[in-house]
C-alpha cells in the first residue's frame, strides 16, 4: 500500500485506529550524523541519492516545478503552519521540523533525503534557521516525487529479513539493535517508544500487525 | 544480526538487505510518529478554541445580564424574574456569620464511617483526611463547616501578599491549577510529599470548578493549611469566586454532594474566597500571582488593600451615592478598545476576526452596573419593609462601611476603589502576550494581556526576577515566555479530555532555580487500551467542533450558498474550508479537519445539506420547533443553564414555568429575536416537562446534545477503505495485538515503577480509581534564573 497523495493518506488516518501521543517529548528531531561534505556539483534536480553512489548532486529549488493542485496547497499549508512554534506566530518551521512536517504530510524521506533538498545544513543550522512555506513546497515537491517511497509490501519484507524462523515474528531483542546501529539510526528512546507494548511475552513481535499499525496513521 | 558468517558474498548480501530494511523501517516509524504529532497539535488548537468560545461563553452571560441590568426596572413584569437572579445574600455582621454557620447542633450519624475531625487539627488527621478521600468518603458537613470556619478564622489575619522564604536549604513547592482533579493532587502529594515543615507549598489558585471534586481539594488545602500556617500558602484565583462557581460547575458539585447544608456551606466559602491571599513573594526574588500583571500592577496598593471586600469578579464593593455618570465611563472606554488587529497571546497567537454581535463588556464595567441595581434594589425592600429594621440598618451599615459615611469625596473613594478593584482583576486574570504593551483582556473580559516590556518594567520596579502564574493550560504542564522571566504552571493533567496535557508542579530551592516535575494521571484510562484512550480525547475535541458547526447552521448555509449561486447544494472542498472559518473565526486546519468532520464527498464536492442532516440534534422532536430559534438557543445554552440555576434558589432542578418563559423572553428581546408564546410552548413540550408547571433544567439542557455520528461515520468509511484495498486484512477498531501501551511509561527517563499500583486498591473500577494509579514522567530541567 502505498500512500501516493496527501488525500489519500488523511483518509486512511480518518479510518483507522487513532493513536494520539501525548507526550510532547516523544518527538525527537532527528538526525542523521553528520555526513561529509559533497563536492560541488552543477546545479540540477537529480534523483534521489542511493547509497552507493559517491557523488549526490545538489538540490536547486528552483528547478522544481510544482504540480501540486491549489488546493492540496492548501491543504499543505495548513499543516505547515501547525508546526509552527515561533512565539509570534511568523509561519515558518525550523530545519530539523522540516522532515516532520514532510511525513506528517505523508511522504518518507529518509533523513539524507531532507537535508538533501534543505541543502546540506550544518547540525548546528538544524534548529537556528528557519524556512516558511514558499521555501518548504518544492523541497516537498521533490520529495513526493521521490520513487522509492516503499510500499507495505516493502516493508514488510524488510522486516521478514530478520524473521529468521519464518513464522511472522521476529525477536524483540534483535529488531532494536538493528534499529539502533544500522541505517539511519534511531535513539534509545525512539526505539523504547515503538518497541513498548510490542513485544510478547517472549520478546517476539508480530511485525504483521505492527506494520499495519505503522502505515495506517 | 541476521548477518551470516559463512561466505562473504552472501553475508555482504545479508548486510545490504538488513541495511536496506532498517532505513524503511525507520522511515516509516518516523512518518507514523510526524503524523501523530500533526494529530495532536490539531486536538489541542481544537481544545484551545473550545476554552476560547467558552470564555466567549462566560463574556455572553455577562452581557445578557448586564442587558437586563440597563433595560428593566424594578417595575417591568419580569421585575420578579430580575430581582431574582441579582438578589443580593443578605449581609450581616461578623457575629451573625459564626451563628448562621454553627454546626454544633449538626449530629453525625454512627454510621458514619468517614473521618471525625477534632480541632485543633494534626498531622495525622490532615494524612488521614487525604487517605478518607482517596477511597472516595465523603467528610460529614458538620466537620466540613467545622473546618471552613476556623479556615475562616485564620485568613483572616493573614496579609494580601504572603511572604515565603527558602531559608534553611527548605525547597519549595509550587502548584498550578487543579480544577477539582482530585487525582492530580494526590500524584503531586504522592511523588512529591505532603505539606510539612521541611516541604512548603505554595498552591497558585483555581482549586475548583470543572473537575468533580473540588470541594474535597478545597479540604485537603485547608486542613494542611490549618495544621502548617508557615509552610502552607494559597493564592486566589479568579475561579475562587461564587459567580463562576455557578457557572462552572462547583456551586453544583457542592450542592449535589451536601444537600442538606450544602448552601451554607457555598456562603462560607464565599467569604472564605474573598479572604484568600493575592499573592506570594518567594525570597523577595520571585512572584506568584494566578493570572498576572497589568503595566499598573503595584504591590505596594496590594498590600494595603481590603481583599475581602472583593467578593466576586461580578461585584465590586459596594458604593453609596455612586452617580451614573461615573459608572459609565468604564463602559465607554472598555467599548472603544476594540483589537481587532490583535496578535500574540501565547494561547491564541493567530488573529481573529470579530464574533457575534455582543457588546463587548469588561468585567469591570459591569460590575459597576450590578452594584447600582444592588443599590435600588435595597432601596426597593427598604421601602417594602422586608427586612425587620435592626438587621436592615446593620446590613445598611455594613454597606456603607466601605465608602466613608461623612462623604465629601465620595467620588475619591470611587475612584479608590475602582483602581483596587482593576489591580485585583489584573492579579487574577490577565495573560502574558508576545508584543510589548498592555491591553485589556476581551476574551476573558478581566484584567489584561500584559507583555515582554511591561515584565521587564515590573521586574526592575519592584526587585524581582521571576513571575509565576497559572491560569493557563499548558501541554507540557508549563511554559516559559518573556524571555524566561514569566513562568506558567499548570497542575490539571489531562484538563480538556484524558491525554490532553500534563500537569507540572516546580521546586524552588534557595538558588531559585526552577526543578519541574510534570506528570500525567491515568486513571481515566484505565481499562482502555492506549489506542482507544486516545481516541477519546479525539472524539471530545471532534464533538465540540460539530456543536459549534451546528450552532452556526444558518451562517454556514448562507456562506455556501455565497459560493454555490446556483444553489446545487454542492461546494468545492476549498470553499467549504474557506466558509467555515468565515463564519466560525476559529483559525483552525479545516482542510486537515474536513475528513473527520464530512464524510460524504463526491469527485471532492460537498453536498452541504446532507451534511447538515447528519449534523442534528439529538432529540427529533425537536423538529416541531423553528429552526432559527433552536439554534439560538442552542448558541447560549450554556447562558440559559447559568440563568436557570440562578433562578432555582431551593436547588431542586426545576425552574417554574413562568421563570422558564421569562427567561426565553428575556433573552429573545435581547438577542432582538421574536419569540412567539407559542414557539415557546412547543419547546416545553418537546423538553417532556412532568406536567407540573415545573420543568426539569438538566433534562432541558439534554435536549441540546448532539447526535453522536462518528460510530456511524466510522463504520461507514471503513466499508470505502476496505473496497479500495480488498487485499488488504481488516482493521479492527478494537485491535489490541498492536497497541502501544501509553507513551508515558515508555519516554520516562526516572519513572518509578513504584508509581503503578496493582490492583489491591479498594476500588479498581474502570472509572473510579484514584490516587497513585499513576504514570510517572519525569523531567527534569535545571533552568538557570533569568
Amino acid at each position: 500500500m502505498q500512500l501516493r497523495s496527501f488525500a489519500e493518506g488523511i483518509k486512511l488516518l480518518k479510518d483507522h485506529s487513532h493513536c494520539f501521543l501525548s507526550s510532547h517529548t516523544l518527538i525527537f528531531a532527528v538526525m542523521a550524523p553528520k555526513k561529509p561534505e559533497p563536492k560541488k556539483e552543477a546545479a540540477k534536480p537529480a534523483p534521489p541519492p542511493e547509497p552507493e553512489k559517491p557523488k549526490e548532486p545538489e538540490f536547486d529549488p528552483k528547478s522544481i516545478t510544482i504540480e501540486f493542485t491549489a488546493e492540496q496547497i492548501e491543504e499543505f499549508k495548513e499543516a505547515f503552519l501547525l508546526f509552527d512554534r515561533t512565539p509570534t506566530g511568523e509561519m515558518k518551521i525550523t530545519y530539523a521540523q522540516c522532515g516532520e512536517v514532510m511525513r506528517a504530510l505523508g511522504q518518507n524521506p529518509t533523513n539524507a533525503e531532507v537535508l538533501k533538498v534543505l541543502g546540506k545544513p550544518k547540525p548546528e543550522e538544524m534548529t537556528s534557521k528557519l524556512i516558511d512555506f514558499e521555501t518548504f513546497l518544492p523541497m516537498f515537491q521533490h520529495v513526493s516525487k521521490s520513487k522509492d517511497q516503499g510500499t507495505f509490501e516493502d516493508f514488510v519484507e524488510g522486516l521478514r529479513v530478520f524473521d529468521k524462523e519464518g513464522n511472522g515474528t521476529v525477536m524483540g531483542a534483535e529488531l532494536r539493535h538493528v534499529l539502533a546501529t544500522l541505517g539511519e539510526k534511531m535513539t534509545e528512546s525512539e526505539v523504547e517508544q515503538l518497541m513498548t507494548g510490542l513485544e510478547d511475552g517472549n520478546g517476539c513481535v508480530n511485525y504483521e500487525a505492527f506494520v499495519k499499525h505503522v502505515m495506517t496513521v | 544480526m541476521g548477518c551470516g558468517v559463512t561466505k562473504t558474498s552472501e553475508f555482504n548480501k545479508r548486510c545490504d538487505r538488513a541495511m536496506k530494511a532498517a532505513v524503511l523501517i525507520q522511515r516509516w516509524y518516523r512518518q507514523y510518529v510526524a503524523r501523530m504529532e500533526m494529530r495532536r497539535r490539531y486536538t489541542w488548537n481544537i481544545f484551545q478554541s473550545m476554552e476560547y468560545s467558552d470564555l466567549q461563553d462566560q463574556i455572553k452571560l455577562y452581557n445578557f445580564l448586564g442587558y437586563l441590568v440597563d433595560n428593566f426596572t424594578p417595575s417591568s413584569s419580569e421585575r420578579n424574574l430580575i430581582s431574582h437572579i441579582f438578589r443580593e445574600n443578605e449581609v450581616c455582621r461578623d457575629a451573625e456569620w459564626e451563628r448562621y454557620f454553627s454546626y454544633t447542633n449538626i449530629d453525625v450519624p454512627d454510621i458514619y464511617s468517614g473521618p471525625r475531625l477534632t480541632f485543633p487539627l494534626d498531622m495525622d488527621q490532615a494524612a488521614d483526611l487525604v487517605e478518607a478521600f482517596k477511597n472516595k468518603q465523603q467528610l460529614h458537613s458538620r466537620y466540613v463547616l467545622q473546618l471552613l470556619l476556623e479556615t475562616w478564622k485564620l485568613l483572616r489575619v493573614l496579609p494580601n501578599i504572603n511572604r515565603v522564604s527558602t531559608c534553611h536549604s527548605k525547597e519549595i513547592t509550587i502548584c498550578g491549577d487543579l480544577h477539582g482533579q482530585l487525582e492530580d493532587l494526590l500524584l503531586i502529594f504522592y511523588k512529591n510529599g505532603m505539606p510539612s515543615l521541611e516541604k512548603p507549598y505554595v498552591f497558585n489558585g483555581d482549586y475548583v470548578d470543572r473537575g468533580k471534586d473540588s470541594i474535597e481539594i478545597l479540604l485537603i488545602l485547608f486542613a494542611f493549611l490549618l495544621v502548617h500556617p508557615g509552610d502552607v500558602y494559597l493564592n486566589r484565583g479568579n475561579h475562587e469566586d461564587h459567580i463562576i462557581n455557578l457557572r462552572y460547575g462547583f456551586t453544583k458539585e457542592v450542592l449535589g454532594k451536601y444537600k442538606m447544608h450544602g448552601k451554607r456551606i457555598l456562603k462560607l466559602l464565599q467569604k472564605i474566597f474573598s479572604w484568600l491571599p493575592l499573592v506570594t513573594v518567594i525570597d523577595h526574588r520571585v512572584l506568584v500571582v494566578h493570572g498576572g500583571i497589568s503595566d499598573t500592577t503595584d504591590l505596594g496598593l496590594i498590600a494595603r488593600v481590603d481583599r475581602h471586600r472583593y467578593v466576586s469578579a461580578l461585584r465590586p464593593p459596594k458604593k453609596k451615592n455612586a452617580s451614573r455618570s461615573n459608572l459609565y465611563t468604564d463602559t465607554a472606554i472598555n467599548e472603544m478598545i476594540f483589537c481587532k488587529n490583535r496578535r500574540g497571546s501565547l494561547t491564541f497567537p493567530k488573529q481573529f476576526g470579530s464574533r457575534d454581535s455582543f457588546q463587548r463588556r469588561s468585567l469591570q464595567d459591569f460590575s459597576s452596573t450590578v452594584a447600582r441595581t444592588v443599590e435600588e434594589e435595597l432601596e426597593v425592600r427598604r421601602r417594602q419593609a422586608e427586612f425587620s429594621l435592626s438587621s436592615f440598618s446593620m446590613s445598611h451599615r455594613n454597606l456603607n462601611s466601605l465608602s466613608s459615611e461623612s462623604d465629601p469625596d465620595s467620588s475619591e473613594n470611587t475612584e479608590t476603589s475602582n483602581e483596587e478593584w482593576k489591580q485585583i482583576l489584573d492579579l487574577l486574570w490577565s495573560d502574558p502576550m508576545s508584543q510589548d504593551g498592555c491591553i485589556p483582556n476581551e476574551i476573558r473580559g478581566g484584567g489584561c494581556y500584559w507583555g515582554p516590556d511591561v515584565t521587564e518594567d515590573f521586574l526592575n520596579r519592584h526587585n524581582l526576577q521571576l513571575i509565576i502564574r497559572s491560569h493557563e493550560c499548558k501541554q507540557d504542564g508549563y511554559e516559559f515566555c518573556h524571555n524566561r522571566k514569566v513562568l506558567t504552571l499548570f497542575s490539571a493533567s489531562n484538563y480538556y479530555d484524558v491525554g490532553s496535557n500534563r500537569g507540572a508542579f516546580v521546586r524552588l530551592g534557595p538558588d531559585l532555580v526552577p526543578y519541574f516535575v510534570q506528570y500525567q494521571a491515568t486513571s481515566m484510562t484505565r481499562g482502555l487500551s492506549f489506542p482507544q484512550s486516545v481516541k477519546r480525547t479525539e472524539h471530545t475535541a471532534l464533538k465540540v467542533l460539530r456543536e459549534q458547526l451546528f450552532a452556526h447552521k444558518s451562517q454556514l448555509i448562507s456562506a455556501f450558498q455565497e459560493f454555490d449561486k446556483e444553489k446545487t447544494g454542492l461546494i468545492s472542498l476549498n470553499n467549504w474550508a474557506s466558509a467555515v472559518e468565515q463564519v466560525l473565526h476559529l483559525d483552525l486546519p479545516w482542510r486537515v479537519l474536513r475528513p473527520q468532520l464530512v464524510s460524504d464527498t463526491t469527485d471532492s464536492m460537498l453536498n452541504y445539506y446532507c451534511w447538515f442532516r447528519d449534523l442534528a440534534l439529538k432529540k427529533p422532536s425537536s423538529e416541531n420547533v423553528e429552526q432559527t430559534l433552536l439554534e439560538t438557543l442552542y448558541r447560549h445554552r450554556s447562558t440559559l443553564e447559568t440563568i436557570f440555576r440562578i433562578v432555582d434558589t431551593d436547588n431542586s432542578g426545576l425552574i417554574s414555568f413562568e421563570d422558564f418563559r421569562q427567561t426565553l423572553k428575556l433573552l429573545s428581546a435581547y438577542l432582538k429575536m421574536e419569540i412567539s408564546d407559542e414557539a415557546i410552548n412547543d419547546l416545553v413540550i418537546s423538553t417532556d416537562t412532568n406536567n407540573d408547571g415545573s420543568i426539569d433544567i438538566d433534562e432541558f439542557m439534554e435536549a441540546f446534545r448532539l447526535v453522536d455520528r462518528t460510530r456511524l461515520e466510522s463504520s461507514r468509511s471503513l466499508q470505502m477503505f476496505k473496497q479500495e484495498n480488498q487485499d488488504q486484512p481488516q482493521e479492527e477498531e478494537t485491535q489490541q495485538t498492536a497497541d502501544y501501551a501509553s507513551p508515558q511509561t515508555a519516554v520516562s527517563q526516572n519513572a518509578d515503577s513504584a508509581g503503578q499500583q496493582t490492583a489491591d486498591s479498594p476500588d479498581s473500577q474502570a472509572a473510579d480509581s484514584a490516587g497513585s494509579q499513576t504514570e510517572d514522567t519525569c523531567h527534569n530541567s535545571l533552568v538557570p534564573p533569568q
